[in-house]
């Protein structure tokens, strides 16, 4: 017998797809100065994958993330994380929805000043309501090389050492798919580094899912497979992809938005 | 100057306040003038006086702090602004010329404007006066040079030296003036202890029995509000407070105690004067009747102050609430839309928010309430033989009402509004 109501019963596992979107279309203002950010995009990613989303500014990299992450509601099309489909819904439902399976790393970190390293990286569970497991939680800081900085504040920090932070609170709630929006964007090469391959760690090593949207070349090299997006359009896919060939690629990406995909 | 006419709503607040302290002002010092005039017989001229006199002091006080709060908040919003200044290569002297400036400017609008209403209250004022038979009829009101001066000097004076302060504060130098702040505290609450304690020295009838409870409460509440960041870090160290939202609210609260003690500074001023004085105003005029005697003019003067300076305190405690608390509030849409990406529900983060204003307003009213109750206990001894008035808890729940859905009201529905922009923005605006 099945115990009904057990999380066992609702959560059926890791689906094959992590993240799947079907002609998912996104438009910004009304009438005559209405921007398409996404124009029909579908698209499919296998769990476990690590995949780098480029694109020129204005293509739609942004808004792609935040319809697939939940952040923000498609005007159409169908999203789904882990199986399970995003449905519409107040701020309140879609944030529950996001608990424990969507993880976030951003540019600008989004640590809470006023909580430590220890602190910051706890608070998604507890929010969540989950039990916090401190030895968990310490393995996850030191496997990103700040076991020795718990009780450090966000501004005693490098830029490094928070986005390092903010992997950690990514990682701690074992989410099924990570977002990360430019997670380099605001780092040195060494950093960018460290971050980018804990990134593919995360894949490699813990079997997580990475969506990262990203304008480095170098950054986009450290994926598995790399899409390209132009106009709201996919425009193309590059697998076991190199820094050069990445910006070859980006270079003339306005030349084949038609061929491609 | 062209940064006010840009942003005309930032300085909304500075000028309300300004406007409401020469109002103020202005209407009680034209008694001085109404007193003045040839012809007003010497009860008439004396109750006007003191009225002008006593009411003149607070309102003065009054003033210099609530434009010190709107103006603090002020320039703590523009902190980025005040560092693109420097950047560019504005001296700290010329920062702090623009923001007197600004501050000035403000001042002498709001007491422009004050001057009509300011004409009207005082004309009110002593309509008061007459019908309660504390002046006599024929006199006329007065609307003179006392009451302009004054009005606009205290206005500008008060508007100077806050801005001043507020430079000051938000440049740093804190270090100095914790220490100064210490030491006044310590003098307030010695002070007050000290005026408290000669209660006993009058007997039942004197007819200021009433002063030495009410100053020393008064006092003695200033002492605690000085204090105020380090008491709320001794709340806040025993404080049990459950569920994330409570857990998120105590940690926010321990790290910025320093820029809610404004907040919990006017609380406590406003739980503390105005309990205080509503119920020593309550006991004395029972006990009047009680003796079957009736009122002198005196003491009917002293009931009209009363419930004029709690009017006032009351209205400006208010003022100042909203104004820091709203612009605290606003600050804050880029945590709250941290939160929100770390998986906080909107009802979490007003859960939050409400969770550090029930600590705020709970902690105001507690010292508050010691403030008042050491005033009370002193005058209802001597006054009525009893130790506690019945009068008393009727007049503090409503106090506590007040300070609750001022602060609770406020916090909640600004962060409210807050919340409406979506997560990812708010992050990306303040960035």
């Amino acid at each position: 017998m099945l115990r009904t109501g057990s999380r066992q019963d609702q959560d059926p596992g890791p689906a094959a797809e992590a993240l799947r979107l079907v002609k998912v279309t996104k438009t910004y203002g009304s009438a005559d100065s209405a921007v398409t950010a996404l124009d029909a995009v579908t698209l499919g990613l296998g769990r476990g994958t690590f995949t780098a989303v480029m694109g020129p500014s204005g293509s739609g990299k942004s808004t792609l993330l935040q319809c697939a992450a939940g952040l923000d509601r498609p005007d159409s099309g169908i999203v789904r994380v882990d199986g399970t489909e995003l449905t519409g819904g107040d701020e309140a439902e879609l944030t529950k929805f996001r608990r424990g399976r969507i993880g976030f790393v951003f540019q600008q970190y989004n640590l809470l000043e006023t909580l430590t390293v220890a602190q910051n990286t706890v608070l998604p569970l507890k929010l969540a309501g989950r039990r916090v497991d401190r030895r968990r939680v310490r393995e996850v800081l030191a496997s990103v090389g700040l076991g020795d900085r718990l009780g450090h504040r966000p501004d005693q920090l490098s830029g490094g050492q928070r986005q390092r932070v903010a992997i950690a609170r990514a990682l701690v709630t074992e989410p099924r798919v990570i977002f990360a929006d430019e997670p380099t964007g605001a780092l040195d090469t060494r950093s960018a580094r460290d971050v980018l391959r804990l990134l593919r760690e995360a894949v490699r090593k813990h079997g997580r899912t990475v969506v990262m949207v990203t304008h480095d070349p170098v950054a986009a090299s450290y994926a598995d497979s790399v899409l390209f997006l132009a106009d709201g359009r996919l425009a193309g896919r590059m697998d076991d992809p190199t820094a050069d060939a990445v910006a070859e690629r980006l270079a003339h990406l306005g030349d084949d938005v038609p061929a491609g995909v | 100057m062209r940064s006010i006419r840009q942003r005309p709503g930032r300085f909304l607040a500075t000028l309300l306040s300004a406007f409401l302290g020469a109002v103020i002002i202005m209407t009680f010092n034209s008694m001085h003038d109404t007193a003045g005039q040839p012809g007003v017989d010497p009860t008439s001229s004396e109750t006007l006086s003191t009225a002008a006199g006593v009411v003149g002091g607070y309102g003065t006080l009054l003033v210099f702090f609530a434009i010190a709060s709107t103006l603090t908040v002020n320039v703590r919003q523009r902190a980025a602004e005040m560092e693109l200044l420097r950047c560019s290569g504005a001296t700290p002297a010329q920062i702090k010329r623009m923001v007197v400036g600004e501050a000035v400017a403000v001042a002498l609008v709001g007491a422009a404007l004050a001057v009509g209403p300011a004409m009207l209250g005082g004309r009110a004022l002593l309509d008061v006066f007459r019908d309660s038979g504390q002046v006599a009829r024929s006199v006329d009101h007065s609307f003179g040079p006392v009451a302009l001066q004054s009005g606009a000097g205290i206005t500008l004076l008060a508007a100077a030296g806050a801005a001043i302060l507020a430079v000051r504060r938000a440049t740093g130098g804190s270090r100095r003036r914790g220490r100064a702040r210490t030491v006044l505290a310590y003098a307030a609450l010695v002070a007050g202890a000290v005026s408290v304690t000669s209660t006993f020295v009058f007997s039942a009838t004197d007819a200021a029995l009433m002063a030495p409870p009410a100053y020393g409460a008064i006092l003695l509440s200033v002492g605690c509000a000085l204090m105020a960041p380090r008491l709320l870090a001794g709340v806040l160290d025993r404080l049990p407070l459950g569920g994330a939202s409570g857990w998120l609210a105590v940690r926010n609260l321990r790290e910025r105690a320093g820029q809610l003690a404004g907040i919990l500074m006017s609380l406590i001023l406003f739980t503390a004067v105005a309990t205080a004085t509503l119920t020593m105003q309550a006991v004395e005029s029972d006990a009047v009747a009680a003796s079957g005697a009736v009122k002198s003019v005196d003491a009917k003067n002293l009931e009209t102050l009363n419930f004029t300076v709690v009017g006032i305190i009351v209205v400006f405690v208010c003022v100042m609430l909203v104004n820091s608390l709203y612009a605290a509030t606003t600050y804050r849409e880029r945590e709250f839309g941290q939160q929100r990406l770390a998986g906080a529900t909107p009802g979490q983060v007003l859960g939050v928010v409400g969770a550090e204003g029930l600590v705020l307003t709970v902690t105001g009213v507690c010292f508050g309430t010691l403030a008042a109750l050491a005033g009370i206990v002193p005058f209802t001894v001597v006054r009525t033989d009893a130790v506690l008035p019945d009068q008393a808890f009727g007049v503090w729940l409503a106090v506590v009402a007040v300070a609750a859905a001022v602060t609770l009201g406020t916090a909640l529905a600004t962060a409210r509004r807050v919340l409406r922009t979506p997560a990812v923005r708010a992050v990306a605006s303040a960035a």
